[in-house]
């Protein structure tokens, strides 16, 4: 600890004239770098770029199709409907877990490399870094799918074909109508996704930990499923965050309904809305004690 | 900032946790350009009081003012020109030493790359600025503290026991760059366990134990307060020492050690006449050494967890 601080005036003009707040950009672009550097959201992003051309490829030379399944039946001789048996599977726990694994750790690893204080020490506030790392988060969970989406769809028409698709009714979709159907399909993902996002954060703030943070919203998904399952449970469908990933089948129907895609963002939103609220609170309010 | 504001002001905080009071009533002023030590045993509270300075935890009551700026009305904006770190500097290890530091200046809604470079090197990390900081040593990641600090080109830096962990050649640097940043004017506050760093360092102290404070003044107070210097002595003859002592010299203590041999307490001036006469009763003299500075027993005397704590903190000087 060699030479002496700089104190020419230029640079203290120049500091006192910034001296300030940072805004939600400077935050948003640092949490955005320390995503890019860790090896696990850009091994998850060529994950999902990979996975979906090994299942769509296996899959396709499979001898029998897997006909129990939504879409199953012709999915070894129809692009179309290996693109939304994919969607069928992913939607029922690989899309919580991709999102989890960054959102679920996105507040829980300040605690466990004891950063909270580093960062909140300088002159950003916790709204500004909360919404941030909310930002990040819902960014990534979004690209995520869209490579997932985009994967699946080019290699389901290149390795399987373009034929035209029997629908959910029985109906026949020209080859055109039915890619815009697949990735609408793939498109109503996007609220379930969000929500199921901010779970991942509400348990990521909550829990401080990020094993917690990233099994959480996948148990579940898995639980809600396991209740979506049962039988005399009407009232209680539309509420469970599952269920929204099924409202595309509506899209596949002749004539087309669109009333569980409305039901199911009404119940995202809501979702989303609880859970970033809580996080908010929590983490505005808690004491950082650690690090 | 109004004429004559403090640099920090912290007024009747109190701080419990479940139950445990960990910083209680404790009021304090340091002035602009003084460097200020918060001294206390484990647990006292400093790193409570310190932590509420940053606004990571909210007093239960109580108010803490930085350049006349408090977390309740200007929330992050009370860190205007504020920079330190508490307890170990923690950093991101999956990026290097400099991206920390980048991403720092970010959050400090600054814009003056070359700082980076300029700290780096006056905490002597250049050459390994672009290496994970993962791989840092103790003391590496310490001097990236002062680097993170020192980027912000603060007036108040605050120090959370900065030498602690550090080998000896560390905690010299740290102390030599603490001294340097303040003769250039720039306020410190910083916490310790140890009277001798406060003692090189600080203009001002408080003395904390148990969460309130024991002590508030100028170390040149402290020194006034110091009791006399304790010495160990090893003899030839211990119990023949004693009596030497208690007969020649009543204004000095001679009574034995806990450790072995005796120790001797009384005024400089004292001492010495009575290790004359040792010599001169052929008592053979083996070891003579101080068993600890002044205010150092000071310090403990204040400190002391067995004794309870005082019902006002000792003022002197300047500070309240
Ligand atoms: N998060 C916490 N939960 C419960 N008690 C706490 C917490 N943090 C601190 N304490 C208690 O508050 C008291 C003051 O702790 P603090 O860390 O402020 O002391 P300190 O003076 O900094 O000690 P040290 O010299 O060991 O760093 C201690 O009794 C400690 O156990
Ligand atoms: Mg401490």
């Amino acid at each position: 600890m060699s030479a002496t601080v700089d104190d020419r005036p230029e640079v203290h003009a120049a500091l006192a004239a910034t001296r300030g707040q940072a805004g939600l950009a400077a935050a948003l672009r640092w949490e955005t770098r320390k995503l890019r550097a860790q090896l696990r959201s850009r091994a998850l992003l060529l994950g999902a770029l990979l996975a979906p051309i090994a299942v769509v490829v296996v899959v396709s030379a499979q001898s029998r199709p897997p006909k129990d399944t939504l879409f199953g039946r012709f999915a070894t001789e129809n692009g179309f409907a290996m693109a939304l048996l994919v969607l069928g599977f992913a939607s029922q726990w690989l899309l919580p877990l991709v999102t989890a694994v960054v959102a679920g750790d996105i507040f829980a690893s300040e605690d466990q490399h004891g950063t909270w204080k580093t960062v909140l020490t300088r002159s950003v506030s916790r709204s500004r870094l909360f919404w941030a790392k909310v930002l990040v988060a819902l960014g990534f969970g979004l690209v995520a799918l869209v490579v997932l989406a985009a994967a699946t769809i080019a290699t389901s028409a290149l390795v399987v074909g373009r034929q035209p698709l029997t629908g959910l009714s029985g109906q026949v979709v020209e080859p055109h109508s039915a890619l815009l159907l697949v990735a609408a399909a793939w498109a109503t993902m996007v609220p379930p996704l969000v929500a199921f996002t901010c779970v991942a954060l509400l348990f990521s703030v909550w829990s401080r930990n990020a094993a917690v943070g990233i099994a959480g919203p996948v148990v579940l998904g898995m639980v809600m499923q396991l209740v979506g399952g049962l039988g005399g449970i009407e009232a209680v469908r539309p509420l469970l965050l599952t269920t929204p990933f099924e409202a595309w089948h509506g899209l596949l129907a002749s004539p087309r309904f669109t009333g569980p895609l409305l039901e199911g963002c009404t119940t995202s939103l809501v979702w989303s809305v609880v859970s970033l609220a809580t996080a908010f609170l929590v983490l505005r309010h808690r004491d950082i004690t650690g690090g | 900032m109004s004429a004559g504001a403090a640099a920090v002001e912290v007024v009747g905080v109190t701080k419990t946790y479940a139950g445990l009071v960990a910083v209680d009533d404790v009021s304090m002023r340091v002035a602009p350009g003084e460097v200020y030590g918060i001294l206390g045993p484990n647990g006292a509270g400093k790193t409570t009081l310190l932590r509420m300075l940053f606004g990571l935890i909210r007093p239960d009551s109580g108010e803490i003012r930085v350049f006349d700026r408090t977390w309740a009305d200007d929330d992050v904006r009370t860190l205007d020109g504020v920079a330190g770190f508490i307890e170990s500097p923690k950093f991101y290890p999956y990026l290097t030493g400099r991206q920390n530091l980048e991403g720092l200046r970010l959050l400090d809604g600054t814009g003056l790359p070359d700082r980076v470079e300029e700290v780096l090197d006056i905490v002597d990390l250049t050459g390994r600025e672009d290496h994970k900081v993962g791989g840092y040593s103790y003391g590496m990641r310490q001097r990236l503290g002062v680097a993170a600090s020192l980027l912000r080109s603060p007036r108040l830096l605050v120090l959370d026991e900065p030498a602690n962990g550090l080998d000896p050649g560390g905690i010299r640097d740290m102390r030599a760059l603490v001294k340097r940043l303040a003769a250039g004017g720039l306020t410190v506050l910083l916490s310790s366990h140890h009277m001798d760093e406060v003692e090189e360092i600080c203009d001002n102290v408080t003395i904390m134990r148990r969460g309130s404070v024991a002590f508030h003044g100028t170390i040149a107070d402290l020194r006034t307060m110091a009791p006399d210097p304790g010495h160990l002595l090893r003899t030839g003859d211990d119990a023949k020492a004693v009596v030497v002592g208690r007969l020649r010299h009543p204004d000095i203590v001679v009574e034995p050690s806990p450790d072995g041999g005796l120790v001797a307490t009384g005024s400089e001036r004292g001492l010495a006449a009575y290790v004359a006469d040792l010599v001169h009763a052929e008592i053979p003299l083996l070891a003579f050494t101080p068993t600890r500075t002044p205010l150092e027993a000071l310090f403990f005397m204040l400190t002391d967890a067995e004794a309870d704590p005082p019902s006002r903190p000792v003022v002197a000087g300047a500070c309240r």
